[in-house]
Order: C-alpha cells, then sequence, then structure tokens
C-alpha cells in the first residue's frame, strides 16, 4: 500500500505540471467527543472518554484519470456505537485509480455504486451512520451507443480495514427504449441487474448454494411532467439466519416490488410509491444478517417515509421491515405506500400573501405481510398483496410562508402511529401528535435569528414531551441554545433536561462546530437507515475543510 | 494519530501548487439524461449549491436566491445548478418538490454521492462559485443574509 501511496505522490507530482488538465481537491473532516460523567444521563464507563473520528480523502485528477486516496483514524477509539471494525489510529480506508471518457469508465480498488433504486446492490459512504460498503476490486462501464449502457463489476467487500471472506459480482445492462424508437416528447428504458455473493460455509456439505443470486429488473418512464418507475426483484433461495445462527435445513428466497408515480400539474404536484419487500436483508456474510452495526450490507433498503431534520420528530421514527424472523413473532417483510403532495398558493392570492405559501403534504402507511407462520417449524406462507399486522404510520402536513423580507415562518403537523410490540419486540402502541413552529427572523442584513418550538403528545410510552431552541447568525457565525424535556414522564428519573448550546463558524471552504449538552439517546437515522446512539453528555467538535 | 497532521501539512504544501478545475464526472438530469460537470468549465460563472429535500436549511438558501436570480444573471451572467444529493428513500420527492417551489436553477441528480465525493463535501448546504470551472468560493453552511455574501463574490468575478 506503500508503494501505492508514492506511486500516486509521484505521478500526480509529474502531471502536476500541466496543471490546466489536473485537479486536485482534498478534503479533511474530523468528528470529535468528549463523553463526561452527568448524574442524571450516568456515569460514562465505556472506555476512552475521548475520541474522534477522522477522514482525509484525496482526489486528483488529470485529464481521463482519477486516482483517489482515503485515509481514517479512530483514535484513540471510534466514536461511540460505531463497528468495532473500525480499529485504525491511523490508516489508508480506500485508494482507486479510474478511467473515463464518454463510452467508457473502468476503475480498480475500492468503488461505489448503485444498481436501480439499490434494492439489491449499492456500495455507498455515510461518516454520520459508519457505513463504508466500498467494493474492492475492478468495474467497467462501457457505453457503446447513446441507448445502451453496460456494467460489470468483480470484488470484495471493505469491512473496517479488512475486506470480508465472501465476493460479489454483478451486471446492470439500460437499453433506451424511446431512443431505439426514436420518441421525442417521452423517454423510456429498461434497467436489468444481477448481483451475486459467493460465501465459503463453515459446514461441510451445507443444504444451501455458496452463491446467493439476486435479479432486477425494472422500467422508468418520463413524458413531460409525469413519471414513473416500476422494478421488481428476485433473490435466491439462502439459509435462514437468526443472531448468527445458520439453519441450513430452512431455506428461503426474497423478493421486491417497487412502484413510484408522480406529475405535476400547474401549482400542484403529487408523488407515490409503494413497495412490498419479502425476506430481502441481504450481507456479504450471511452470518452477520441484521447486525446492528449495518456491517457488510449488500442492499438498499431505507424506509419510504418522511425523513425529519427536528428533534421530536425522531423520537418515534420508522426502520423498514425486510427480514424473515419466527422468534418472538413471525415477520417475513413489509407493505405500504407514501403519498407525497405539494401545492403553492401564488403570489398575490389570498393564502399567497406577498411572496406565495407553500404547502407540502406526505402520508406513509406500512404494514407486515399477510402471512401464516409456523413458528415451531420455521416455515410460513404469505399473500401477495394483501396487507398483514399496522406497523406505522405518519400524517404530515407542512406550511413554509415567507410574510416579508425579513419573517419566514415553517409549521408542522404531524400524526404518528408507531406499533412498538411489534417493531421493537417490546410492548405498547402509540398513537403521537406533533406540533412544529419556526420563525426566521432577519434583524439587519447581518443579523438573523431562529426560533423552533415543538411538542409531542402522547397518552402511551414515554407520553409528553416538549423541545425549544433558538439560534442567532452574525455574518459566518451563529450560536444556538436548546431544550428537550420529557415532561410527561411518570418516572421522574427520566424527566431529564436534553440541553444543548453551541456554535458554529465558517470560513470559505471550512467549518467549524463545537457543541456541550445532553443526547437523548435512540436512533439515529440517516437515509432512512438508521444506528443506535446511547444516551450520554460532552463536548463535541466538528471540522471540516477542502483545500 | 500523530502521524495525521504530518500528513495534512504535506498535502496543503503539494495542494498549494493546484489550481482546481472540475472532475470528469456525469450526473443525471430531471429528464434522466446526461449531464458532463467538466462542461462546466466553458462558463464563466456558475454557483454550485448542494442540496436535498431533507435539509430545511438548504431550502431556506435556494428559496432565498430564487428572488434575487434573475437579477444576478442580468448583472453577472451567473448560472446556478442545484445538486441534489438525496439517495434512493428520497429522490421521487426531488422532481415535485422542485416544480412546486418553481426553482428555475438546473437540477442534478448526485444519487450514490459521486460528485459529492469527488469534491469533498461533508456538510449541506454548501456553494460552490466557479469562474471557468475554477473554485473561486466555496462555503458550507446557510445563514441568512450569505446571499450577500455570494453577490459579492460574483460581482468580483466578472470580466
Amino acid at each position: 500500500m506503500k508503494y501505492f501511496i508514492t506511486a500516486f505522490f509521484i505521478c500526480s507530482s509529474i502531471l502536476g505540471i500541466a496543471q490546466d488538465k489536473s485537479f486536485l481537491n482534498i478534503g479533511f473532516e474530523t468528528n470529535s467527543q468528549w463523553y463526561v460523567n452527568d448524574n442524571r444521563t450516568g456515569k460514562f464507563t465505556a472506555g476512552n472518554a475521548l475520541r474522534s473520528n477522522s477522514y482525509l480523502n484525496v482526489n486528483y485528477n488529470y485529464d481521463h484519470f482519477t486516482m483517489q486516496v482515503q485515509f481514517e483514524s479512530y483514535a484513540p477509539q471510534a466514536l461511540l456505537n460505531f463497528s468495532p471494525n473500525f480499529t485504525s489510529s491511523l490508516n489508508i480506508a480506500t485508494f482507486s485509480v479510474n478511467y473515463e471518457t464518454d463510452k467508457f469508465n473502468s476503475t480498480l480498488g475500492y468503488f461505489y455504486e448503485q444498481f436501480a433504486s439499490g434494492l439489491i446492490f449499492r456500495a455507498y459512504e455515510d461518516r454520520q451512520l459508519g457505513i463504508n460498503n466500498a467494493i474492492f476490486g475492478g468495474l467497467l462501464h462501457y457505453k457503446p451507443t447513446s441507448f445502451l449502457s453496460l456494467k460489470g463489476f468483480y470484488g470484495k467487500q471493505r469491512k473496517g480495514f479488512d475486506l470480508s471472506k465472501g465476493h460479489i459480482y454483478g451486471i446492470n445492462s439500460i437499453v433506451s427504449i424511446s431512443e431505439i424508437l426514436k420518441l421525442k416528447n417521452s423517454a423510456l428504458s429498461y434497467e436489468f441487474s444481477y448481483v451475486a455473493r459467493y460465501q465459503n460455509s463453515v459446514k461441510t456439505n451445507p443444504k444451501f448454494n455458496k452463491t446467493t443470486g439476486a435479479f432486477s429488473n425494472a422500467f422508468h418512464f418520463n413524458k413531460n411532467t409525469f413519471y414513473s418507475n416500476i422494478e421488481y426483484v428476485y433473490k435466491k433461495k439462502d439459509a435462514l439466519v437468526k443472531f448468527e445462527n445458520v439453519f441450513d435445513n430452512r431455506l428461503f428466497d426474497g423478493n421486491a416490488l417497487l412502484f413510484n408515480t408522480g406529475f405535476t400539474y400547474k401549482n400542484f404536484s403529487v408523488d407515490a410509491t409503494f413497495r412490498r419487500l419479502e425476506n430481502m436483508t441481504f450481507y456479504l456474510n450471511r452470518n452477520v444478517n441484521q447486525n446492528i452495526f449495518n456491517d457488510q450490507r449488500v442492499n438498499y433498503l431505507p424506509s419510504l417515509t418522511k425523513q425529519q431534520d427536528f428533534s421530536l420528530a425522531n423520537i418515534y421514527v420508522y426502520q423498514s421491515q425486510p427480514q424473515l424472523a419466527f422468534s418472538p413473532s413471525g415477520k417475513s417483510g413489509e407493505i405500504g405506500y407514501q403519498i407525497d403532495a405539494f401545492y403553492k398558493f401564488k403570489r398575490g392570492t389570498t393564502l399567497g400573501g406577498k411572496y406565495g405559501t407553500q404547502l407540502a403534504l406526505n402520508y406513509a402507511i406500512w404494514y407486515g405481510l399477510d402471512a401464516i407462520y409456523d413458528l415451531d417449524n420455521r416455515t410460513y406462507t404469505s399473500k401477495y398483496l394483501s396487507f398483514g399486522a399496522k406497523y406505522f404510520s405518519d400524517l404530515n402536513l407542512e406550511i413554509r410562508k415567507k410574510w416579508s423580507k425579513k419573517l419566514t415562518t415553517l409549521s408542522t403537523f404531524m400524526v404518528i402511529y408507531y406499533n412498538k410490540e411489534l417493531l421493537e419486540d417490546n410492548f405498547d402502541q402509540i398513537n403521537a401528535w406533533l406540533f412544529l413552529s419556526e420563525t426566521s427572523y432577519k434583524l439587519t442584513n447581518l443579523t438573523s435569528i431562529r426560533v423552533k418550538i415543538e411538542h409531542l403528545q402522547t397518552p402511551n410510552d414515554s407520553k409528553n414531551w416538549w423541545s425549544a431552541s433558538s439560534e442567532v447568525y452574525y455574518k459566518d457565525i451563529s450560536f444556538y441554545v436548546s431544550d428537550l424535556y420529557n415532561y410527561g414522564n411518570t418516572n421522574d428519573a427520566e424527566k431529564i433536561h436534553y440541553y444543548n448550546f453551541g456554535g458554529s463558524y465558517s470560513k470559505n471552504k471550512s467549518r467549524l462546530a463545537l457543541n456541550y449538552g445532553r443526547q437523548r439517546g435512540g436512533l439515529l437515522c440517516v437515509g432512512g437507515v438508521c444506528r443506535f446512539v446511547p444516551r450520554t453528555t460532552g463536548y463535541s467538535l466538528n471540522f471540516s475543510t477542502t483545500f | 494519530m500523530r502521524q495525521l497532521p504530518a500528513l495534512i501539512f504535506t498535502l496543503l504544501l503539494f495542494s498549494a501548487t493546484y489550481a482546481q478545475s472540475l472532475p470528469y464526472i456525469s450526473l443525471k438530469t430531471l429528464e434522466n439524461k446526461g449531464f458532463q460537470i467538466k462542461l462546466l468549465e466553458k462558463e464563466p460563472l456558475v454557483i454550485i449549491s448542494f442540496w436535498a429535500t431533507w435539509c430545511s436549511n438548504c431550502i431556506y438558501e435556494l428559496d432565498e436566491i430564487k428572488e434575487l436570480y434573475s437579477d444576478w444573471q442580468k448583472q453577472t451572467g451567473v448560472k446556478i445548478i442545484a445538486v441534489s444529493i438525496d439517495d434512493y428513500r428520497t429522490i421521487s420527492r426531488v422532481k415535485p418538490f422542485v416544480k412546486s417551489h418553481q426553482w428555475p436553477y438546473k437540477i442534478l441528480l448526485d444519487t450514490n454521492q459521486k460528485l459529492k465525493r469527488a469534491l469533498n463535501i461533508s456538510n449541506i448546504p454548501e456553494i460552490i462559485i466557479l469562474k471557468k470551472g475554477k473554485i473561486v468560493y466555496q462555503h458550507s453552511g446557510y445563514t441568512p443574509g450569505n446571499e450577500d455574501a455570494i453577490f459579492d463574490i460574483l460581482i468580483q468575478n466578472i470580466q
């Protein structure tokens, strides 16, 4: 690996002479935490109290060549609840060489890629969640004509600073039907993908196939403001896994159906998605099926609900339920849909006012599959287009209004149903109502203030919450204070003020943020994938820059 | 860990000899057509704004700039490209969202974060101003009033 780095610098120095054709971009990011003892959130006993995750990524581009190397450091330890695979104090995490022209693109080394909607394959990076499932190997992309795209790859998956034992390979082709038929006003394409994972087994003569393949067929259509996509996936039979136990006498296949459509008419737009997943978890190592660190995932199955960046809206958050399980209760997947509607009241109308008013409505509802389970023998039969037990629903209305050059408001109302009993194998079913109001006011050209108030009301679980925050901006500096309080909790020990205060400073290509406070603990979700974070108190520092 | 500052320092020195331009990356438009980022090197003045439908500050910023965009275009000839980093969870919302906010920007989809990674973007919103493909200004985060700073940079960079 040292040779690679040396070669990297020598090559780029030589090529650097011809600067017009070269591009160098270096990014550095560090996220550090100093966990402290707090009599309300508890003593910190989990090893190193000062921890940091740092990333240094170098991209060098010369003409059609790109070289990339990423260093990562988890010193003295990775932040709490990151995968134990992130161990190194400083090491090379990924590196690659890429050659790209209009027709041809090839990568050797680590690469990221996604086929169709990711239902069978997505390799990506998310630093907040500690996901980096880049593939180490080769990727080829060839576009022989304007209507055909072909991709193929082979490799192993990144696992911390190591590689997976199993192998993965796949092909993808996209045919533009509208281009073949020379349709001018619409776009129609067909996409086929196949991905297979090969994993040896410790068992001699296991009853399952060591190679597990998954097929995807998708159509994408687009005409004027109307669009529609459909994808069907079939995953071949593989062994049932529970807590790393591989039941090689219980083999199940999986499948998925995704349908999305939408259109725009004048000020009104609508988008609807239906999805059904049955036994669709797919990992490079079948033994780590459903591990809490999101290690070795092959596909991407986000929950299809509205993603919120407000604090109380993230208490009852839905995670997709693609898995097959026979204990404590039978589960085989999820079925449901999501609808979004947007409407803009025009300027100058009664409801639009001087600057217009935006309405956004989201409704999502998800159920388990309608299936009959034989829990003792671990078998089941499911119905296809039929709804089982209700898992989750969420109705969400958002009004965004600019009143004047200085004043903007955002109001959200949510009705949530969360089946904790089935989703967390716990008890209680939760009905909750959430109200949120955010007001931004520009005091001068350089100074502004934003105040946010949230209230979550529920007769169930830990009862009512409120939250309030205020942020002041001056030029590139901001300061904030916030508090989150479970005032309705019947247990006084749980009535904790989760206060936070801090600030951030952005200058050119750098951003520094400092914070002190209490973290509620629970699920931290990015893009519908979640990581559990524990309840803690401490200081945090985030710094990012590019040069 | 001690090696890290040394490494950064070396890279800093190394990068000082480079003028930054654009990587060779193709992204999809809302009409599902390819768009080559390298082609932006031919444009005199371009703003690339990284955003997502779930990013509240990004929406504040792009809504705010919308009011000023036609003036900016008249005075500086700038073009704005709004690169959505929504992934499959929220990507279907991008098109109706953009229509309902009536954003006049060119929208590109960076679904698997190819461009975001190539330009080392860690937080959104992030604004990059390019003069003939070279980065002349970059800013992460949005604070109200930031659009005035952007306009100043644009004025400084018109020929």
